[in-house]
């Protein structure tokens, strides 16, 4: 029987050896075929191919099994071609209908709402409205006073003629990116990706099923581009294929990839937004600080843990500068005590290279002048708090004043000293005329108006910052995925469907490229296929 | 010294060499029979390249740092990479009438950072402590390269869609096109919508000019895709690099920062590209994809320029004041 079944096709192909391109070919295959129906009686014609195709599956089946190919096909008749059947619509058929009708109503809701969610025009306008929204966010200033909002736009002269302040209060524009909107947004993108993964693209996955989709001979020829390779197995196409770049499944898989490490990020942000801590400080060069005493919870999720418990020592803080004086990096070194005393860590902390410990990370931030140590006329050392100047630009100044008179009378008189780093001190005399400039390295002396000023030590404070965030490795490992599966999809772009259809292979490509090279290239690739001239072993195997 | 010297000579060469190149081409354009100016307009494209390439690497060594601390630079690395891409299109044997497009572009960026309106910027400067990092170079020349990728799509698409939608098309051969486009051509009363869908759909009934026309906006469909593609691959490299990075620094990796913000618009501008590709609507998919790609070339010129203009936030490296150099002047 099975020879009877696969004895026209040898007929037919045997003429024409050559590989054609166009539609004609097909055209040839399908006279062909019809004369042959004619001769063979238990042959059904081409046009019922479908059910043809189901009476010759058992036997090929089989013989797939035996020959191990990739290729499962079917005795069932094909499921209809749309991609976007979902997998869960056709098992939820299957479901026995003898449950309670409030769960078989649940479940018709939550189809309907997985065919709502995954359509894509909706899913394009969510992120077209994100990206709106994030646009509005940097434009409108966040997070300032009501005051600067009634100011900015105003109701009696609204920009635009309708944007006034309500709108920007009312809907939380003042604070975009944790505004109920934008977040609801989100939520939905990521429900519509959930939904889109699990009803387009989980059901590839189940390789049984899904391989059917294009099981029928007929459905892979109305495909984009189509062709037939009479005598030719599909081993070798494959390996020809893997040869030129075609990655096969990891084109379907990649789109998934993306999709569910997007997924990985947004988990893990939400981690990172409810369950966080963070704190900031500025301690003086010589001081400690507890690690508990400086975090602030940032959401719901916020336990704190062990770690808080240990006391953080700043030994010393020191800067390097470049030969121009501007500054070239900031120093901390840092010691981690426990609360009975044993050193745990010691770490020198600088930017872009902090501290982590136990969950723990400490970044090195800012800095500032914490005291001048000076010694005047030989007394001392006396420390000067020095403290911020308000200036414009971003270079800091700092500043503090030695009284020389009486300290408490009104018109104090005495002796300024300005720093923009640690480096070096500007003196300035009891009329605020420049006096001189010294190196806390130097220790050599100055005389101002009679006082004799050195100065031993620039006493510095470190600002530091401490987070914990739990969502960091899954963001972390959602970015990784992310990566991969990116470039994986953009280096798998067409898909070729193969199957072996007695001593036949037909392929089928789609592509997102232009017709023409894809063409091109396929039918470069199919030349090297070698032509197998003896099949019957293996059919009749 | 001496670098500083080379710096000097190796910029005004690619400078020059570009404005002869896209001189060679803007001639062509007007004068079809140019048989071997071409080929030289392909060396000079070379040599500009290898002198961008040059300019980049003396400053390096130069200045000590991975050469991308300010606006002047990024731009120098955005011509360099618009000339990559260029360089990499040639050598795939591709038809090469898009060179128009990668060329003039790289002229535009060179141009503009050479100019008298960046002088300021021009010295190599010493690097802040927060941009003394390895991550440096990883994010920063992702960003660039992805932006000149995406740049180069985008304008393919805004081409594609002029192309589509002029009635009377005047439609210009650059050399080896010749023998695929002739004169020009002018359509009658005839609907051109209509006129477009009927000839997606039946290749054999098109006549001449439609064909070519048809030929032509696949052409350009197809190359604005996959460059685009290959941009947001980058992209994609280039923000994760810049979160992980912003988390060693600062401890956050997103802080909604301007250019950050911008940066993930770009993306979703150009994800929602890709995913209007996938439509089944043959017709107006190529149509939609490319409007979409338009509007984020105008979305990329936002993000790169446009929050440097303001200066405010994490990325202010890059911030520069342009009104001050005018009103000084």
């Amino acid at each position: 029987m099975s020879s009877l079944l696969l004895n026209p096709h040898k007929a037919l192909f045997t003429a024409s050896s050559s590989f054609p391109l166009r539609s004609d070919v097909n055209a040839q295959i399908l006279v062909a075929s019809r004369r042959a129906a004619t001769r063979i009686v238990d042959c059904r014609p081409r046009a019922s191919r479908d059910s043809f195709e189901a009476e010759a599956l058992p036997e090929t089946n089989a013989k797939k099994k035996n020959a191990n190919r990739k290729i499962i096909l079917f005795g069932s008749s094909p499921p209809p071609l749309s991609e976007d059947r979902s997998g869960a619509a056709g098992n939820g058929r299957g479901k026995p209908g003898s449950e309670a009708s409030s769960w078989g109503f649940f479940q018709k809701a939550l189809k309907r709402a997985l065919a709502v969610l995954s359509n894509l025009p909706l899913a394009i306008a969510e992120m077209f409205t994100i990206a709106a929204l994030m646009a509005l966010g940097t434009v409108i200033d966040q997070g300032e006073a009501p005051d600067y909002y009634f100011q900015k736009y105003p109701e009696e002269n609204p920009m635009f003629g309708f944007f006034t302040w309500r709108w920007v209060l009312n809907l939380g524009f003042d604070h975009m990116f944790t505004s109920p909107v934008f977040l609801g947004l989100l939520i939905l993108l990521a429900c519509s990706l959930m939904a889109c993964t699990y009803t387009t693209q989980i059901p590839l996955v189940k390789v049984a099923r899904r391989w059917s989709f294009k099981h029928s001979a007929e459905a892979i020829r109305r495909q984009d581009f189509a062709d037939s390779l009479p005598k030719a197995s599909v081993k070798d196409l494959g390996i020809i294929l893997m040869g030129a770049g075609y990655e096969g499944m990891a084109g379907r898989f990649a789109p998934i990839g993306v999709h569910i490490s997007m997924l990985l990020i947004m988990v893990g942000g939400t981690l990172s937004a409810a369950g966080s801590f963070h704190g900031s400080v500025t301690v003086p060069q010589g001081l400690n600080f507890v690690v508990g005493d400086t975090m602030n919870p940032n959401g719901f999720l916020s336990f704190p843990t062990q770690s808080f418990d240990t006391e953080v020592h700043v030994n010393r803080f020191y800067m390097d500068y470049y030969d121009s004086g501007e500054v070239s990096q900031f120093y901390s070194d840092l010691s981690l005590f426990s609360l009975d005393g044993k050193e745990l860590m010691r770490k020198t902390i600088r930017v872009n290279d902090p501290l982590r410990f136990r969950g723990i990370t400490i970044y090195q931030t800012d800095w500032g002048f914490s005291a001048l140590q000076i010694t005047k006329n030989g007394e001392g050392p006396f420390n000067l708090a020095m403290a911020p100047l308000q200036m414009n630009g971003e270079k800091k100044l700092f500043g503090t004043f030695l009284p020389t008179g009486d300290a408490d009378s009104p018109n104090v008189k005495g002796i300024s000293m300005l720093a923009r780093d640690l480096q070096s001190i500007v003196l300035y005399d009891q009329e605020g005329k420049f006096a001189g400039v010294r190196r806390p390295s130097s220790k050599l002396p100055i005389d101002i108006d009679g006082t004799r000023i050195v100065i031993e030590d620039a006493i510095g404070s470190t600002g530091l910052d401490l987070k914990t965030d739990p969502g960091v490795p899954i963001v972390y490992a959602g970015f990784g995925a992310l990566m991969l599966t990116t470039c994986i999809s953009y280096f798998s772009h067409s898909q070729i469907w193969a199957l072996q259809d007695g001593t036949t292979v037909v392929i089928g490509g789609k592509t997102n490229r232009a017709k023409l090279e894809f063409r091109d290239e396929v039918n470069g690739l199919l030349d090297e296929v070698p032509e197998l001239v003896s099949i019957d072993q293996n059919l009749n195997g | 010294m001496i670098f500083t010297i080379l710096e000097h000579i190796l910029t005004h060469i690619s400078f020059s060499i570009i404005s002869i190149v896209i001189m060679i081409y803007l001639m062509t354009f007007f004068v079809h029979e140019s048989v071997g100016l071409p080929d030289s307009s392909e060396k000079g494209m070379i040599a500009t390249f290898l002198s961008i390439t040059g300019l980049l690497v003396s400053r390096w060594i130069s200045s000590g740092h991975f050469p991308l601390s300010n606006l002047y630079e990024s731009l120098i690395f955005l011509s360099c990479s618009l000339s990559i891409i260029h360089t990499i299109y040639k050598m795939g044997n591709h038809k090469n009438y898009l060179n128009t497009i990668t060329a003039s572009s790289t002229i535009f960026t060179q141009g503009f950072a050479t100019s008298g309106l960046l002088t300021e910027m021009h010295q190599s400067v010493i690097l802040v402590p927060a941009l003394q990092s390895q991550w440096l170079m990883m994010h920063v020349s992702m960003m660039l390269l992805s932006y000149a990728a995406l740049l180069c799509g985008s304008l393919f698409s805004v081409a594609l869609l002029v192309i589509t939608f002029r009635k009377n098309i005047n439609i210009f051969c650059n050399g080896k096109v010749k023998n695929f486009l002739i004169k020009k051509f002018i359509f009658g009363k005839i609907n051109y919508w209509n006129e477009k869908r009927s000839a997606y759909k039946n290749t054999s009934f098109l006549s001449f000019r439609n064909y070519y026309k048809y030929q032509l906006t696949q052409r350009l469909d197809y190359l604005s895709y996959r460059v685009i593609s290959l941009g947001f691959t980058f992209l994609t490299i280039g923000i994760l690099c810049g979160a992980v990075w912003a988390n060693e620094a600062w401890g956050s990796y997103w802080s909604w920062d301007p250019k950050e913000t911008w940066a993930f618009i770009t993306w979703i501008i150009f994800a929602i590209y890709l995913h209007t590709r996938t439509s089944t609507n043959q017709s107006l998919q190529s149509t939609n994809s490319a409007l979409v790609a338009s509007m984020g070339f105008l979305i990329i010129w936002i993000c790169y320029f446009g929050i440097n203009l303001l200066g405010i936030g994490l990325h202010s490296y890059g911030s520069f004041t342009l009104t001050s150099k005018i009103l000084n002047n």
